[in-house]
């Protein structure tokens, strides 16, 4: 085989390689991400609860989360749309709004939007006859 | 505008390496498969450079998908003569020595004007002319004309001929080439008696100096008329 068959075919494997990778991080990455929101919102939710939104504890978990928030979107923004995650953000911000207005309704009403995005966003991103056609 | 000069510059990159692991066929002789790719690619390639909210990956794990999927079908056509017919379908004569075959015309969707549009492309006017026309995979016709049409060949005539030989660059606007010293099977000293016996002082003046393995040597000064002139023995320069 000649030098240049050769490179042709490390080329096709590398890039097969390259996509298994992307494929794979890309389900680590996002699926992660996505599990440590919606572990934050399940224990603010639990948390607010039990001792309102206006609570130290309460505070600091939202911040957690938008701490959390911000590093993960920042890997996200490699494999996933940017419009189609902003708006999780905007809702972790209203939490925070929320609690210094101290509007109980609305905080809780934005937490089930963020957990709704959370879950619709992993359906969205899984492999599924679904999204594939 | 930063990430979008940056985004080109990374896609721009992506597709010419594709493209260059693709070959380096044009746009002509393209098999109908290979047409397909070429214009998904250049419709993904734009889709991430001018969307900055779109992951640049968005447009390059497609592009790669799509270049393996091309090597995995080239692999298939030329292990399986039967899959490359249907994948690039086959050669259709369309003209035979009865004349047109009006019926591969219609299975090829051609009308009897594209027909005569392509052998005028080849060089020929009427149809009597023609012995075969075969419209090829690629789309482009090849014709096959009868003796009496065919052009006259040097060995129709009995004329002996040199062997043909490519010209190789010696000296290309104003630099000597070194590489293709030894396979023109000649030194700097043998370009200087060229350059001597034209008349040129510098190499720097030259705008292309070509030699050939017959000894066969044109060279051009810029802005000039060029020259021809035999070297023989090799190394000696002769008029």
């Amino acid at each position: 085989m000649t030098k240049y068959i050769w490179f042709k075919l490390f080329a096709i494997l590398f890039i097969v390689g390259v996509l298994i990778a992307i494929c794979v991080v890309e389900d680590r990455v996002v699926v992660s991400s996505l599990n440590e929101v919606k572990n934050y919102c399940y224990e603010i939710e639990e948390t607010a609860k039990k001792n309102g939104i206006v609570d130290g504890e309460v505070a600091s978990l939202v911040d957690n989360l938008e701490y959390s928030w911000i590093v993960n979107e920042g890997k996200m923004c490699f494999m996933v749309n940017h419009k189609s995650i902003e708006q999780l953000g905007i809702e972790i911000v209203r939490l925070k709004t929320y609690i210094d207005e101290e509007e109980p309704i609305e905080f809780f009403v934005s937490l089930e939007i963020i957990k709704h995005y959370v879950e619709t966003f992993q359906h969205f991103m899984g492999a599924s006859f679904h999204n594939i056609l | 505008m930063l990430t979008i000069v940056a985004r080109a510059i990374i896609i721009y990159l992506v597709v010419l390496f594709l493209y260059r692991l693709m070959g380096k066929r044009q746009l002509g002789q393209m098999q109908p498969f290979e047409l397909v790719l070429t214009l998904i690619i250049a419709d993904l390639a734009t889709i991430p450079m001018a969307e900055v909210s779109v992951p640049v990956l968005h447009g390059i794990v497609p592009l790669l998908t799509l270049v393996i999927l091309h090597f995995v079908l080239t692999f298939l056509s030329k292990i399986s003569n039967k899959f490359a017919s249907f994948l690039s379908g086959k050669p259709v004569i369309v003209i035979n020595p009865d004349g047109i075959d009006y019926k591969a015309l219609k299975n090829l969707n051609l009308s009897v004007d594209d027909v005569f549009e392509a052998i005028r492309g080849c060089g020929y006017f009427k149809i009597e002319q023609i012995q075969y026309a075969i419209m090829e995979t690629n789309g482009k016709m090849s014709v096959l004309p009868k003796s009496q049409y065919a052009p006259v060949t040097v060995e129709d005539m009995h004329i002996e001929t040199e062997k043909s030989a490519i010209p190789i660059n010696i000296i290309n606007e104003g630099k000597i080439v070194k590489e293709n010293l030894p396979i023109a099977d000649i030194d700097e000293s043998d370009v200087k008696n060229i350059l001597e016996q034209a008349k040129i002082r510098k190499v720097k003046d030259v705008l292309i100096l070509t030699v050939d393995k017959n000894g066969s040597v044109y060279i051009q000064k810029f802005n000039e008329k060029y020259q021809t002139m035999q070297l023989k023995p090799l190394g000696q320069v002769q008029e």
